[in-house]
């Protein structure tokens, strides 16, 4: 309420809350648009653009849902990945992120307001930003009150954690994930509070959308049986409590098996028993209540041994068969991976591949949250002060999020909202006890000097908090504008005398492929960039980011990390006409397919076909990496070798560096001349990014 | 159906079928055959003597049609350089292997008096790459078959031709004495006394590295704002028709060659309309930044980089958009009408050769009467509707289409149409409505109270 009291005495309590009214209104209004404006850096500075890698798969089934509608869709069997597997894509993916941009082109269409489907794309996650500003105030306003709330929504509006993956274009799940997220913690809040079956419902329909829209919600559905838990060891479970989360995990559990690509998880997969149990739980705590009150307190005892050592040994036999016979789903990695960070990086090379499955570092947290970090304590401390049911959840959901950021670097995006909320209510809560004028009954019976001293401490705060807040929009515009606005599609650097440069060299070389290779045509390349192969050139790929068979993958970087004879016979294995690689040398873009190479030759050498693949060939006899001549012979040999450093050694890149510099490893390259025996350069882009080679025919048998 | 058309069409040919009128001799005929761009550009004079008793007024110009490549425009003039009515006509007593274009002159020609006609031929798809393909560092060489002779139905007393090829590296030429070369001129003839029909075959085989660069469809829409605009956008497929690329492309011999008479195409220009403004070009995957925009003084010069360079056998697409101002295209005539005067194809490149056209002219909402003014035979598309930004009432399409096109092809198509000027502000009024109604309902609902007691446990601060 800080807000509101600064403004002259109001006349009345009517006239107060119009005035609190307008001004939240347009508080909200301004946060909600700031949210959006503040996305589009990278439609300004490049164009209406899908980013990345799997935004770009999204966009090509959205677009085949808006032209196909849901059925063809929900039946499409993609042929053009994961040659000669194909891939279930109405099975395999979350549907919610296109049903819903499809559901507002064609909203519009139905008004003749003429949108291209791209476009509707890529404005969806600033769209849904602005809307999940609104619902972050409403959520913290329920847990707190209106002034922590509106805090909370103008923190949120910019914080970078959530921008780094709602920025136009990036049309990824996760942008409209966290509003959804947000909707049920939003929804549960409102069924705790009211013990409401309606309130209840509306959770589970939210929860459904969560489902529909992202992979995540599998940390929802444990949050809130977590924080169902906690109220019980608490002692605060109730009626209330009884009846949101029956209904919630009946509703919710039901809607979300609808989902093919949820099957039959939710009561399978370890990573829903917790929400299973609690639901047993509540049942059995409130049978036991109901017991209390019929019978004496002895007769209660006896029933109550009986019950614990009988019923939790048939608990136990039946968990343990149903583990073993495979009932229940085994542990995943990418589960493990979240309790112990390092288990991934031990085990499965493809998930520790990924960079953003990286552990995160401290700095990070604060390029993601700036000054948050500071706060977020402080809405802790209030969360515990004056506990109630909502503040526990909040406080939860705080100490979870902050874990699993640690742990994953991309659930940095779970905990922005929550350190937002947190955050919102710590400032609020600071701000009114400092700038509230005490009420004139208490000012007079204190003498001046304490009243002007503290009114000197309120104003210092007041700047000071200021300065803090100043920072931190300016960190958030800087980061947003510097760090996460890159397309990545385009590229661009500045030239020697100011200018830009454009390093439009993908799309050049899907453009090409497009345009000038057979419509059946193979293309192998590192799975990074076969979404985006698949949805520009419109060919065929043998692996892309959907990385669902470690098997298949791996076999392609064995033909990566193989000799040409070796290579050859994968590819013809294989069935590949081109091959694909992007190669930074020339242009000093750093992350390409020379850096991630080890990657390739850990993932090859990780199955039984790739054993002869050892890590250890490729490094040179002092331990290193290195792509100069001391480099390990095998590496300056292989296929991935030859076909980026192919010719690349007449090059002068660098004024008074050798010909053959190579800009991202800075050293010449150790094999310069050599010619290619089964594949032949096809096309390389402009700036030398994307290098494509066809496979060569067999030759012509000789004359007998 | 088809058959039906088929029918009628030979009937019609039929109605129209001309005889030879043998009294016509040609005196002299002058002929320049350029092959210096992908076209073959014929232009020549005729001096024509009526032999017999009787004025004529009808003169043909025929072509032996298994010459390879196709007619794509034919223009005759006077020798005050007027404009000479000509038509395709079959012709009584000739089969189907050859072509031929009546020419209606001025007036009649009286007996042993003569007339010269100038005319100008444009044939696409007559320049074959051979070898058929070459690699990256070859020189782009090509043949042309022709004919020694001019080609007429008439006897031709005599006559004379000059072949100019783009460089002087001829690899070879037919002979027929008398033939001379100099540079790159062939020069044969003069030839007398040739009866009609005559052929004898003529080949050059030389190189030709200008552009081989073939329109394969050209999408033209055009939309019409009684607002004052008219935006055009044009979706372009290109291809490189000429000799194939035959084995690898090599990035880095290509940034090597610097010399501007390579084969492959780095870049070409567009002419657009001067006060063209908002240009866009992009394709599928969004803008192509390579493209600068230089303006002069009557026309703006758009010098377009494909995303890749273009080999031969390579294509690409690309659609390029602008918005022209209405006032120098729309008009209003008397009886309050409007008159659209827009060429339906534009300038893509120098010497073009577009194989198929299909202009779609999208009129303002509620235009009735609609007249079409062809500036030459097209092919009438049915009507389609399009809706655009918040229309209710969807607008007419004028669908066209034709095939093998030139540069000789950018012409003027009239369209005429009656519209109410008052239907300007038919979605703007909508919009109004809707907005309001918007406002209505909710100062309703606000105002409104449904509930039937108060809630139990309501919530107060």
């Amino acid at each position: 309420m800080w807000f509101f009291d600064n403004k002259g005495t109001p006349n009345t309590t009517q006239d107060l809350k119009k005035k609190e009214t307008l001004l939240t209104i347009s508080i909200l209004t301004l946060a909600a648009i700031l949210s959006f404006a503040t996305r589009l850096f990278s439609v300004l500075r490049f164009e209406s653009v899908i980013h990345e890698f799997d935004p770009y798969f999204n966009y090509r089934t959205t677009k085949f849902l808006a032209e196909n509608g849901f059925y063809a869709f929900h039946n499409w069997f993609d042929d053009r990945a994961w040659y000669p597997l194909g891939r279930i894509i109405g099975g395999t993916i979350y549907p919610g992120l296109m049903l819903t941009s499809v559901f507002i082109f064609r909203f519009c269409q139905l008004f003749h307001i003429d949108l291209d489907i791209r476009n509707v794309c890529v404005f969806l996650a600033p769209l849904f930003s602005s809307l999940t500003t609104l619902v972050t105030y409403l959520l913290t306003k329920e847990i707190f009150d209106k002034g922590a709330g509106l805090t909370a929504a103008a923190f949120v509006a910019i914080v970078p954690g959530y921008i780094s993956r709602s920025v136009a274009g990036s049309y990824d799940n996760e942008g409209i994930a966290i509003f959804c997220m947000l909707l049920t913690y939003y929804m549960w809040i409102k069924a705790v509070k009211t013990g409401t079956v309606k309130y209840g419902a509306f959770t589970a329909i939210a929860y459904f959308y969560m489902v529909s829209s992202w992979g995540g919600y599998v940390f929802l559905i444990n949050l809130i049986p977590l924080h169902v838990l906690i109220l019980m060891i608490t002692g605060r479970f109730s009626h209330r409590i009884y009846v949101a989360y029956s209904t919630l995990y009946c509703v919710g559990t039901i809607l979300s098996m609808q989902i093919s690509f949820v099957g039959f998880q939710p009561v399978q997969s370890s990573e829903h028993m917790l929400a299973l149990g609690v639901f047993g739980l509540c049942q059995i705590l409130a049978f036991i209540d109901y017991l209390k009150s019929k019978l004496s307190s002895v007769e209660f005892d006896t029933l109550l041994s009986f019950a614990i050592s009988t019923v939790g040994a048939i608990l136990a036999i039946g968990l343990i068969l149903l583990s073993l016979s495979g009932k229940v789903a085994p542990w995943t990695g990418r589960f493990y991976a979240l309790l112990d960070p390092s288990y991934a990086k031990n085990h499965i090379p493809i998930i520790a591949s990924v960079s953003e499955h990286q552990p995160t570092a401290w700095s990070s947290f604060f390029f993601d949250l700036h000054v948050l970090t500071m706060l977020i304590p402080a809405g802790l401390y209030l969360c515990f002060k004056d506990p109630t049911d909502a503040k526990f959840f909040l406080a939860l959901y705080g100490a979870t999020a902050v874990y699993f950021a640690g742990v994953m670097v991309r659930l940095m995006l779970v905990l922005a909202p929550a350190a937002c909320a947190l955050s919102g209510a710590g400032l609020s809560r600071l701000l009114g006890r400092f700038l509230t004028p005490a009420p004139i009954s208490q000012r007079r019976q204190k003498n001046v000097a304490t009243d002007e001293n503290k009114s000197v401490v309120a104003a210092g705060f007041a700047a000071l908090s200021v300065i803090i807040l100043t920072t931190y929009t300016m960190h958030c515009t800087w980061v947003t504008s510097e760090a996460y606005s890159s397309p990545s599609i385009v590229l661009s650097a500045r030239a020697h005398d100011g200018s830009r440069i454009i390093f439009d060299d993908f799309r050049e070389a899907y453009g090409w492929l497009k345009s000038n290779t057979p419509e059946d045509a193979r293309i192998m390349s590192w799975w990074d960039y076969g979404y985006q192969i698949t949805a520009m050139a419109n060919r065929t790929v043998l692996v892309d980011n959907n990385t669902w068979n470690n098997t298949h993958i791996s076999r392609v970087g064995q033909a990566m990390a193989s000799g040409e004879e070796k290579a050859l016979e994968i590819m013809r294995e294989l069935d590949v006409d081109y091959v694909l690689v992007i190669f930074g040398g020339l242009t000093g873009y750093s992350s390409d397919d020379i850096n991630k190479f080890l990657w390739m030759v850990r993932i090859g050498g990780s199955t039984e076909k790739g054993k002869h693949i050892h890590e250890s060939d490729y490094y040179s006899p002092s331990g290193e990496f290195r792509v100069d001549k001391d480099g390990a012979p095998a590496l300056l040999n292989c296929l991935m070798y030859k076909m980026c450093y192919y010719r690349f050694g007449k090059v002068h890149t660098e004024g008074g560096k050798p010909p053959g510099w190579d800009r991202v490893r800075g050293a010449e390259i150790g094999n310069k001349d050599f010619e290619l025996d089964v594949l032949e350069e096809a096309y390389t882009t402009e700036h030398w990014l994307v290098r494509i080679y066809k496979v060569k025919d067999l030759p012509n048998r000789g004359s007998l | 159906m088809w058959k039906l058309f088929l029918f009628f069409s030979i009937l019609s040919l039929a109605n129209t079928a001309e005889n030879i009128n043998s009294d016509l001799i040609n005196k002299n005929v002058q002929r320049t055959i350029d092959l210096n761009s992908q076209l073959v550009k014929i232009t020549g004079t005729i001096t024509i003597e009526n032999s017999g008793k009787q004025g004529i007024s009808k003169y043909l110009i025929g072509f032996e049609r298994d010459l390879q490549g196709s007619v794509s425009y034919i223009g005759v003039q006077d020798s005050q350089k007027n404009p000479l009515k000509t038509s395709e006509v079959a012709v009584i007593g000739r089969g189907t292997n050859e072509l031929f274009y009546q020419v209606q002159l001025r007036q009649s020609l009286e007996p042993e008096k003569t007339i010269t006609i100038i005319f100008e031929v444009i044939i696409t798809k007559a320049l074959n790459p051979y070898p058929h393909s070459i690699t990256q560092k070859e020189k782009q060489l090509v043949r042309y078959f022709g004919n020694h002779y001019f080609y007429s139905p008439y006897k031709t007393q005599n006559q004379k031709t000059e072949v100019l090829v783009s460089s002087r590296s001829i690899e070879s030429y037919s002979k027929l004495k008398p033939v001379a070369q100099t540079d790159s001129i062939i020069t044969y003839g003069p030839y007398s006394d040739i009866a009609a029909f005559s052929l004898h075959p003529l080949t050059v085989h030389y190189e030709n590295n200008a552009p081989f660069l073939t329109v394969t469809r050209l999408e033209r829409t055009i939309e019409i704002s009684h607002w004052g605009n008219i935006a055009l956008e044009e979706s372009i497929e290109i291809k490189h028709t000429g000799a194939q690329l035959k084995g690898p492309f090599s990035r880095y011999d290509y940034q090597r060659e610097t010399s501007p008479n390579h084969h492959s195409i780095r870049s070409y220009r567009t002419i657009l309309p001067a006060l063209a403004h908002s240009i866009y070009y992009r394709d599928m995957n969004g803008n192509i930044s390579t493209s600068t925009v230089k303006p002069h003084k009557d026309y703006i010069e758009l010098e377009l980089k494909p995303r890749f360079p273009l080999f031969g056998g390579w294509q690409s697409s690309y659609i390029l958009g602008y918005s022209i101002p209405s006032f120098p295209y729309l008009f209003k005539k008397s009886s309050g009408e409007f008159v659209l005067n827009i060429r339906l194809l534009d300038h893509v490149f120098d010497d073009m050769a577009v194989d198929e056209l299909e202009t779609h002219i999208v009129l303002p909402v509620g235009v009735s009467n609609v007249k079409v003014k062809a500036p030459y035979e097209i092919k009438r598309l049915p009507d389609g509707v399009a809706y655009k930004y918040l229309d209710n009432i969807g607008r007419t399409v004028i669908r066209a289409s034709k095939t093998n096109l030139v540069e000789q092809h950018i012409q003027d198509i009239e369209v005429t149409y009656t519209w109410k000027s008052h239907t300007l502000l038919h979605e703007p009024i909508l919009v109004s409505i809707a907005l309001f109604l918007i406002f209505v309902i909710v100062i309703i609902y606000v105002r409104l109270d449904f509930s039937i007691g108060k809630p139990e446990h309501s919530k107060k601060e």
